[in-house]
């Protein structure tokens, strides 16, 4: 079995949930009261592969909303305890999806693997970044010739290179793509400096510098709420990878000729019969989900019951290649760029 | 996914600083408390009472709830000497600190769950008996020792490690008994939880001066209480609806 542990996007819509799934006394709750609230497991559903294999999975709602972000001990403990439900519920892999496993990397929670009376088997999780960053450097190889840009000619930054999915899509460019030249973006020059050696090449710049240069963007770092992109600074046209989460980019950088995807997110062959993607807001919530949930799907699917993706920058080209051909074996394909977008291409 | 500075900076950022702050701090280990200071003792004077005490009143019903399942007694007697055995435990504790328990205040902190225990056992309610002790009691203190444990003195820690597998124990046998008899039981269960659930927050609500002092978070004990709760409901067979409602209502009353 497998497992998806998700969240709300924000407290106000998870009270509305709350309500519309049953849970009226959560939906009249204030954050102090979502604060103590157990994760709830909430549906169970199947899943058929293209190839007819069924697989059963489950979401549990962490009960985290992004309004506890501030509030370490309690994102923590949501995290934790959430994990321990799935994995007392007898799932064999979980996906840690939205700000769980950013949580989980940033707060270094590695080290409570005690959570009360239950030990943590770290085998039974998995950040999905290997999927994800595999699903990213396919929408930019598949996109790219559609606006007619020609990759092995073309400048791609890529923002956040030094992370966990941006070291493994720059390593994807560079050594699977063979992009024009990649621009490195990150904040921590030392870390920069060592993927640029491990990469033997790509130029550093800031954020500022790269954009005017770049043909496609990825990012892997949401933006800051106080950036603001001039549209006209960018090329035209640009294809923009909206990796981040949440996905904020197309209402900074609309219009023009800049085309932004939504990243890391794949549709499934057919509709899958559960309530919570709509959490997500995905535009067709029965077959589109994130890269990182379909990851626990795929590792089901193969009967591989590891922490596939783990820590950070172990992420290797063989194993996005593995997930990536599993992807495609069992039915997932990523999201590209809008179909109604693609006469006024014709045009460019 | 991608990292938590910037992703926090776009979704709530008066908090980004905060929390930058906070998971920095979050990586050096919280120091423990100083168990020898004049303000930890008086403190733990209170909580330490609050468990010895705990666990006698836990002998106590066991042996009484024995007389409301006979066929049980033995059972119940056996978990009813554990009891003794961890209120020994804890009161070593205390010596070990140079403690003295203040156990005036810890009858009169029971005494209201204690007076509906009492109630319910005069009228023969072997199902709200069992709500008080064996699940609201029980989830009760093993949520507290859980919290207890990281930040207990290495004396304590040890002794509280002990008692908290114990525990669970205790809590599985209410959980079974109740599981086996869910559908006469529902209602008085549901009643009982009613009138119950609030007196254990307000009993939280009682203690957080004390336990902040322990460096046991209020928010910690009411989660995990939480937790403790909802999975012995659900063993029990009530839905997670069922329980949201169950669980909320000591909350939001």
């Amino acid at each position: 079995m497998f497992g998806l542990i998700g969240h709300s996007t924000s407290l106000e819509q998870a009270r509305s949930k709350a309500l519309e799934l049953g849970f009226p006394e959560y939906a009249d709750g204030d954050l102090d009261l979502w604060c103590v609230a157990p994760p709830q497991l909430v549906e169970t559903f199947s899943v058929t592969s293209l190839t007819g294999k069924t697989i059963e999975g489950a979401y549990i709602d962490s009960v985290f909303v992004p309004e506890m972000l501030s509030r370490f001990k309690t994102a923590r403990r949501k995290v934790l305890s959430a994990m321990e439900l799935a994995q007392k519920s007898g799932i064999d892999i979980t996906a840690l999806g939205g700000f769980t496993s950013i949580i989980f990397e940033n707060f270094n929670l590695l080290k409570n693997q005690q959570i009360r009376s239950t030990a943590l088997e770290w085998e039974r999780f998995t950040t999905g970044n290997t999927h994800t960053a595999w699903v990213i450097a396919q929408q930019v190889e598949t996109n790219a010739p559609a606006l007619v840009i020609d990759l092995s000619l073309a400048k791609v930054a890529v923002v956040g290179a030094t992370g966990d999915i941006g070291s493994a899509v720059c390593r994807w460019l560079s050594q699977k793509t063979g992009v024009g030249e990649l621009l490195l973006v990150a904040r921590q020059p030392q870390p920069l400096l060592d993927l640029q050696t491990e990469l033997g090449g790509g130029r550093i710049l800031s954020l500022e510098e790269a954009l005017p240069e770049a043909d496609v963007v990825v990012w892997v770092a949401s933006l800051p709420q106080s950036l603001s992109i001039d549209p006209a600074s960018l090329k035209s046209p640009c294809l923009m990878i909206d990796g981040g989460y949440p996905k904020n980019l197309d209402s900074k950088v609309a219009g023009a000729n800049v085309h932004v995807i939504k990243g890391g997110i794949v549709e499934f062959w057919q509709d899958i019969g559960w309530q919570m993607m709509e959490m997500a807001e995905m535009e067709n919530p029965r077959r589109q989900l994130f890269a990182c949930f379909a990851e626990a799907m795929l590792l089901e699917f193969e009967g591989i019951h590891t922490n596939f993706s783990w820590g950070r920058n172990n992420i290797t080209l063989a194993n996005m290649e593995l997930i990536g051909a599993a992807s495609l074996r069992h039915g997932f394909r990523s999201i590209g760029l809008n179909q109604a977008q693609l006469p006024q291409l014709a045009a460019v | 996914m991608s990292s938590l500075e910037s992703t926090i900076a776009a979704t709530a950022p008066a908090t980004a600083a905060a929390v930058t702050a906070l998971g920095a701090s979050a990586e050096q280990a919280l120091g423990l408390p100083d168990f020898s200071s004049s303000i930890y003792k008086d403190a733990y004077s209170r909580i330490n009472a609050i468990v010895i005490e705990g666990e006698q009143e836990a002998h106590d019903n066991y042996i009484s709830l024995g007389s409301l399942i006979p066929d049980q007694a033995e059972e119940l007697a056996r978990l009813a000497r554990m009891e003794l055995k961890h209120k020994k435990g804890f009161t070593a504790c205390a010596n070990n600190l140079s403690v003295i328990a203040d156990m005036d205040f810890a009858k009169e902190f029971f005494s209201p769950l204690h007076g509906n225990f009492q109630t319910a056992l005069a009228e023969g309610k072997v199902v709200t008996c069992l709500l008080i002790q064996a699940i609201l009691i029980e989830a009760f203190a093993i949520s507290a020792y859980h919290i207890y444990i990281p930040v207990a003195d290495p004396f304590a820690r040890k002794i509280t490690e002990g008692v908290v597998k114990d525990e669970y124990t205790h809590l599985n046998y209410g959980q079974e008994w109740l599981k086996a008899n869910l559908e006469s039981s529902r209602e008085e269960l549901e009643q009982a939880n009613r009138v119950n659930l609030p007196l254990v927050r307000k009993m939280l609500e009682q203690v957080a001066g004390d336990a902040a002092v322990l460096q046991m978070d209020q928010e910690d004990l009411m989660a995990d209480f939480m937790t403790s709760y909802q999975e012995a409901l659900t063993d029990i067979g009530f839905t997670t609806r069922e329980i949201a409602r169950m669980a909320t209502a000591a909350l939001l009353g």
